[in-house]
């Protein structure tokens, strides 16, 4: 079975935010205005942080792009009352809007913000698409045009390509990769299959030294980053 | 010892007024969550840092004080404090509505309050390591049981008041350090993170509980025109004292494992930050500092200061409840070593709409608008003496007398004889 594995390189990471941009287009996240960012009332499924060391002249700001980590234990699918977060077989953390009924305890639950409530109504058509309409035949809603409000949101991996490139037969992880993989001009990201000695992810994880955030935490995050 | 109890009467002008003001603030809190639902939650001041705003500050409250008044009424029907018998029932009517008013505030706080139902799909739709599910099965046999009780208290059965109450109590307890341990067992909100939090909630359950039946004693007790027995006021406030002093060494464990901990700059901040004024001041100032500052003053041994230090617990339990869910929630996670920069490293804000404003005043008035329902349709005060009856007759405008008179007869369905007895 896939254990679908992000791997970040931190060296090559600009902080240019093309891939919070991309997340956005592709699963039609909401805007928010630059006062309901400040609340931060606005759903953004992938964020990137600043983290600063030191002081000038000796400061060091490390670009720290943030998916959801889609973690082998994950803190939010132990406390959703409703399983309307679940971890599928290829370890992606998914979430069910029709059984989720907004009591923001995965919010509360998880270590790395990943977790976004939707605080309004969607304007209808909020990106343009220009590819052509997606096989709903196939993958259902995903990636959905609409949604209600009131309900908690989360990065998916971008699992409606990986579906439909397994329906497809298509190779995962060079053919078709995640919006924000794709999106990323410097290469810093790549996805694959952290199980199959093959795949790239596992190539970069046994060369380069890694790390995933918050440790301690005991979540075992599918997200790793490559030190500078 | 025999003691009858009556219903309110409910024809007096005052009755009218403030069950018509309650009902007023009821239905514009109504409107307000009917806006929140239509328009979204970004009408509340929560936010993805402050998940949680007013209405499970109040939801938390009220399971606080109802857990609270439920074992109080346990004292009579259990442990045989007969002293206490002339509030058992008014006990157990508090803990009813108050945790159906704990369960509307939590239904209106979801996203999908038409999804409520999915609370209580226990082990087919429930994810059971879920502490909310957990709850849902405490919540929802904590009412179940409770209503049952009140129940086995009206028909009367002393053999079942006892059995029922220990199961009563105990579970009353268990659905506060369930409460407790909604927050208790968050690894990832540092301030919360505490194996004391399910004991400390537990007992300012119980501290808030005895406060604020001291205050609805003498108040129905003032404004039904009953004698107040001071006996039973200074015994109850004797165990306000000695729960207070627990609740206070909690609290103090509680602050001293996380401040010694290396890892203490979230509870640091609670303690320091912008807004410690609220844990100082309005927590550890009116629940503790205040009270205890009366109660062990000999010179402050009337009825009203006890009243005085009860509505003090009563308030400042609501700021610790306010303080926890708010304040606490607000220091941004470490997701990376080092300073985080911006927005998602920046202390969350919290404002204060008036959309969940009024919200949570229509839940608060909802309550108080069943109680005094529960008061006309439910025989759950103690009925007046002789003596109390001619001197309401003697004093009262001749309306008044009628009413007096009227309010003597039990008109329910206990069967009791409508006989005047006289209390030990």
């Amino acid at each position: 079975m896939e254990r679908w594995g992000m791997v970040i390189d931190l060296d090559k990471c600009t902080g240019c935010q093309e891939c919070t941009i991309a997340c956005k287009e592709e699963n039609n996240v909401p805007h928010g205005s630059p006062e309901e960012q400040r609340r931060r009332q606005d759903p953004f499924w992938h964020k990137v942080i600043a983290a600063s060391e030191g002081e000038y002249p000796t400061a060091n700001i490390e670009m720290v792009p943030m998916p959801c980590m889609h973690c082998d234990n994950p803190a939010c699918v132990q406390v959703c009352p409703c399983k309307a977060t679940y971890r599928r077989n290829d370890g992606i953390v998914m979430q069910n809007f029709r059984r989720c009924i907004g009591c923001k305890y995965c919010m509360v639950a998880c270590p790395y913000g990943a977790r976004a409530y939707n605080y309004k109504e969607q304007e209808d058509v909020e990106y343009q698409r220009i590819d052509p309409p997606l096989r709903r035949d196939l993958i259902g809603c995903w990636p959905f045009p609409h949604r209600a409000h009131g309900m908690v949101e989360k990065c998916t991996f971008c699992f409606h390509r990986i579906e439909q490139a397994l329906m497809e037969g298509k190779q995962i992880g060079t053919e078709v990769i995640p919006a924000c993989v794709e999106a990323c001009p410097a290469h810093a990201r790549t996805f694959g299959d952290l199980d199959d000695p093959d795949s790239e992810v596992s190539k970069l994880l046994s060369n380069r030294t890694s790390i995933r955030l918050r440790e301690a935490m005991g979540t075992k995050p599918k997200v790793y980053y490559l030190t500078k | 010892m025999e003691l009858n109890f009556v219903s309110v009467d409910g024809n007096s002008k005052n009755y009218k007024i403030a069950i018509g003001i309650l009902a007023g603030i009821t239905l514009l809190g109504l409107i307000c969550f009917g806006i929140s639902y239509f328009k979204g939650h970004y009408l509340f001041g929560s936010s993805n840092v402050i998940p949680w705003g007013m209405p499970i500050v109040l939801a938390i409250y009220f399971i606080g004080l109802s857990a609270g008044s439920l074992i109080l009424s346990t004292l009579v029907y259990v442990f045989g404090q007969e002293k206490y018998k002339p509030i058992g029932r008014m006990a157990v009517l508090l803990a009813i509505v108050l945790i159906f008013g704990a369960m509307i505030s939590i239904a209106v706080d979801l996203g999908r309050p038409e999804n409520f139902w999915r609370l209580f799909m226990f082990f087919y739709w429930n994810n059971m390591t879920s502490m909310f599910a957990i709850n849902g099965i405490l919540y929802g046999g904590y009412f179940v049981i409770s209503i049952a009780y009140m129940g086995i208290i009206l028909s009367g059965s002393k053999v079942w008041m006892k059995r029922w109450g220990i199961l009563a109590i105990g579970w009353a307890s268990l659905v506060h350090m369930g409460t407790g341990a909604i927050f208790g067992f968050m690894a990832a909100r540092e301030a919360w993170f505490s194996p004391i939090k399910p004991l400390e909630f537990l007992t300012a359950a119980i501290t808030s509980g005895v406060a604020l039946l001291i205050v609805v004693l003498v108040l129905t007790m003032k404004f039904t025109g009953r004698d107040l027995r001071k006996d039973m006021v200074t015994s109850l406030s004797r165990l306000l004292t000695i729960f207070i002093c627990v609740l206070a060494l909690l609290i103090f464990l509680d602050k001293m494992t996380h401040l010694y901990a290396p890892e203490r700059a979230a509870v640091l901040y609670s303690l320091t930050g912008k807004y410690s004024w609220i844990f100082w001041c309005l927590q550890i100032g009116l629940v503790i500092i205040v009270p205890l500052a009366i109660l062990f003053n000999k010179k402050l041994k009337s009825i009203k200061w006890i009243l005085v230090a009860s509505l003090s617990v009563v308030v400042g339990v609501f700021f610790e409840r306010f303080f926890l869910v708010i304040p606490q929630a607000a220091f941004p996670q470490q997701y990376y070593p080092g300073h985080i920069e911006g927005v998602y490293g920046a202390i969350g804000s919290f404002a204060l709409t008036p959309v969940e404003m009024g919200m949570s005043l229509g839940i608060a008035t909802t309550l108080g608008l069943l109680f005094m329902l529960g008061l006309k349709f439910m025989k759950a005060l103690p009925e007046k003496t002789a003596e109390e009856l001619a001197a309401a007759a003697s004093k009262a405008a001749p309306p008044k007398t009628e009413e007096a008179v009227k309010t003597d007869i039990p008109a329910g369905t206990d069967g009791t004889p409508p006989v005047e007895n006289k209390p030990s």
